[in-house]
């Protein structure tokens, strides 16, 4: 067992019985750890009917196979369980310090079944594992009951806590799960799962350590990796005012081409994620009054606001997840903002900047650091959030809304004032914010009145702020995924910096070629997608993060780190066929569960039907079916329906992955 | 000699071969690469360019082997 611990532990939350659960090897071998281990156990585990908010739901903690290795940027774990808010696979993906305190406790999962008669938290220590009281936690904040557990359970170290906020108590299906002061896996709904059990913590302190085939072989990778990472810095005078300009160029650019992903680490570095800021406007990459705009209604007088060095211009000290050099967070003071209760908090991420602020045309920071902090302390999804305000708002602007539903709230676009009172509503849900609270599919059906064209998502789960028009790829996955909505699993530009056709044979090598050609649906620009699926399985099953992923091969190997960990000595291919076959399993719940994958394929106005009129995207209209046709059928799925072939199937069988 | 070259769809690639490489003469520099690759001349003195991952002045001479990389289009979120 080299870098996994070859079992779970298992928590019954209606009878309080807990128990290991020995893992076989060939789940590991075939699926590995994390998300592979998640998909494994839940398929099996959970019934067809299950409701996703009832007792036969699974809720599961996983950690991953690097994690605790000596390797590098990879301290992620996943949140997996059905999804309340698609109905098919769910899961979420966070940093923190969560990932290796699941490996020290002894454990590659945690798995929660039933619903606790009473609120409780998990406590695992070295006096083994149990659960508490938390009657005294319900209703506080994430971050509020993390920092009461840190001191309530400390024995020498302070544990490691994940834990739900307010919008999981109250089984807001946007809400997540919050670890390391505001770090949150928020899609799918996995804390409304953790708030129908009534778990409101999970609190681990454990000294076990992963052993591996071959430490010395990874400490030298580690170095080389971490040298390159910290000579990879942004130059001198591309500060935050110089983005508009390289967003705008950009757009102007007719060809593409491999690129050093080296270059991301550089911007991830020194800005995080909300470089794109300002940068995604000229070239249309973020989604303007709820995907139905442009930069024209949000020009740069407006959105300079949004310039990513004034959100530095508050920053405290820089922030890294676990075993992570490119530490891409920053703390930052926001004791003058609001009713100044709280003096630190995260950095915003550009998810928050764009579906708070860009997508609203908001671009008073204040009000999206103090929204953001709100979410992240509640428990609840920006992307949703964002998204769904902005569904309220385009409610209200057609008369669908009106002020006697919204309580006397008089919803328009850039008001930010009016949207921190109704994210606090959805927040409580609050008068018009209960019906809010769920995001916008379920809104728009309670509401109906034609407002089911403003609501933006894709299976039940609003997308992420990039807009697919610009990188059709993105579209793909939004679609095809079976965590729809999802914005970090491929891209063309990502595929660009990650140079995989170098030890993937089957992976379409990159030198130039026309942008029109993302626009093609294609078999060479669908093997393109089916890449980027299976490699980001493989990183989701290592607890690996996307923006180490994204500066490619060249700079952080994953299938090296594999091997030093594992000893497997298997090759690219050999390695690609796990995360094919994790992303299968994946499907194959979501069709368990009645999804029909076709239903997710995304249109309306964020596939270009209709087409934008104004800006960079404008008269772009996406062939989303034949590239998602495509995507399936190069999966070995059927093209046509989305469901795994018979022999995929077959050959999952013979494996006893699944019965 | 020959370096390896990560451009980005800006630049031109006639003197890139197959593999990602440019073939240059003993004691080119990095602005040779940057006038092979199309950079307008205002351009080339802005540090975009990292040798061996590392920035460097447009003035710096490269050895084979040598990996250069452009400024590409960023994205991420």
């Amino acid at each position: 067992m080299k870098g996994y611990l070859g079992k779970v532990l298992k928590v019954n939350l209606t009878t309080g019985e807990i128990a290991d659960e020995a893992i076989p090897d060939n789940v590991y071998e075939n699926l590995l750890s994390g998300i592979g281990l998640g998909a494994y156990y839940l398929y099996k585990n959970i019934p067809a009917d299950a409701d996703p908010l009832g007792p036969d739901n699974i809720l599961g903690f996983t950690s991953g196979m690097l994690v605790g290795t000596g390797s590098l940027v990879t301290g992620r774990w996943m949140a997996v369980c059905k999804s309340p808010l698609t109905g098919g696979w769910g899961d979420a993906n966070c940093g923190g310090d969560f990932a290796p305190a699941i490996k020290a406790c002894g454990y590659d999962a945690i798995f929660f079944r039933g619903i606790s008669p009473e609120p409780v938290f998990l406590q695992v220590d070295d006096q083994g594992a149990r659960l508490c009281d938390a009657s005294h936690l319900w209703g506080k904040d994430a971050i509020e009951t993390e920092d009461i557990l840190r001191k309530e359970c400390r024995v020498k170290l302070a544990p490691k806590v994940a834990a739900i906020g307010p919008a999981g108590e109250k089984k807001s299906l946007i809400s997540g799960i919050v670890n390391d002061g505001g770090r949150i896996a928020a899609r799918s709904g996995v804390g409304a799962v953790m708030g129908s059990k009534l778990l409101k913590a999970v609190v681990l302190a454990g000294k076990q350590r992963t052993k591996i085939h071959d430490p010395a072989g990874m400490k030298a990778y580690s170095k080389e990796v971490g040298a390159k990472f910290k000579q990879a810095s942004m130059p001198g005078f591309l500060k935050g005012f110089a983005f508009p300009f390289l967003g705008w160029a950009t757009s102007k650019v007719k060809s593409a081409s491999a690129t050093d992903g080296l270059m991301s680490v550089m911007m991830n570095k020194t800005y995080g994620t909300i470089a794109v800021n300002t940068m995604g406007l000229p070239n249309g990459d973020s989604p303007v009054k709820n995907w139905g705009g442009s930069v024209k209604d949000f020009p740069m007088r407006k959105y300079r606001k949004l310039n990513p060095d004034r959100i530095l211009d508050r920053k405290i000290e820089n922030y890294s997840c676990y075993s992570c050099t490119i530490a891409c967070g920053d703390t930052c003071d926001i004791s003058d903002l609001g009713d100044g209760k709280v003096q630190h908090a995260h950095k915003p991420e550009y998810e928050n900047c764009c579906s708070l602020g860009t997508n609203l045309l908001i671009n008073d920071l204040d009000a999206i650091f103090l929204m953001s902090e709100s979410l992240n302390r509640a428990g609840m999804d920006s992307i949703s959030a964002g998204t769904t305000l902005a569904y309220a708002i385009e409610c209200f602007e057609n008369g669908v809304l009106t002020e006697e539903d919204t309580g006397g709230l008089q919803l328009r676009w850039g008001d930010a004032d009016a949207a921190s009172e109704l994210l606090e509503m959805m927040i409580q849900r609050e008068g018009i914010g209960d019906l809010l609270a769920d995001g916008v599919k379920v809104a728009a059906e309670k509401i109906g009145k034609g407002s089911e064209s403003f609501a933006i998502h894709c299976g039940g789960q609003e997308p992420g702020m990039h807009d697919p028009k610009l990188d059709p790829m993105l579209g793909v996955h939004f679609s095809a995924d079976p965590t729809p909505g999802r914005h970090t699993i491929g891209a063309g530009i990502y595929y660009n910096m990650m140079n995989l056709w170098k030890e993937v044979t089957w992976a379409p090598k990159v030198t130039k070629y026309p942008k029109s050609q993302e626009y093609i649906p294609s078999d060479e620009e669908a093997l393109k997608s089916v890449a980027l699926s299976c490699y980001k399985m493989l990183n989701d099953a290592c607890g690996g993060c996307f923006f180490a992923l994204i500066a490619g091969l060249d700079h952080w190997n994953l299938f090296r780190m594999l091997n030093d960990t594992t000893g497997w000595g298997l090759s690219g291919d050999e390695y690609m066929a796990i995360g094919r076959r994790i992303q299968t399993l994946r499907q194959m719940f979501s069709v368990k569960h009645g999804v029909e994958p076709k239903d997710a394929i995304m249109t309306g106005r964020v596939m270009g039907e209709p087409p934008l009129r104004t800006g960079n995207l404008k008269g772009i209209t996406l062939p989303i079916e034949e590239m998602v046709s495509l995507h399936w059928k190069h999966f070995g799925w059927n093209e046509k329906t989305g469901l795994p072939e018979q022999e995929i199937v077959a050959d999952l069988e013979e494996r006893a992955l699944v019965q | 000699m020959r370096v390896k070259i990560y451009a980005s769809g800006y630049c031109s690639f006639d003197h890139i071969d197959d593999e990602g490489f440019m073939t240059l003469t003993e004691g080119a520099s990095v602005k040779d690469v940057l006038k092979k690759l199309g950079i307008p001349m205002v351009l080339r003195r802005l540090p975009l360019v990292a040798v061996n991952y590392e920035q460097v002045k447009v003035g710096t001479e490269l050895k084979d082997g040598d990996v250069v990389s452009l400024l590409g289009p960023l994205s991420g979120g």
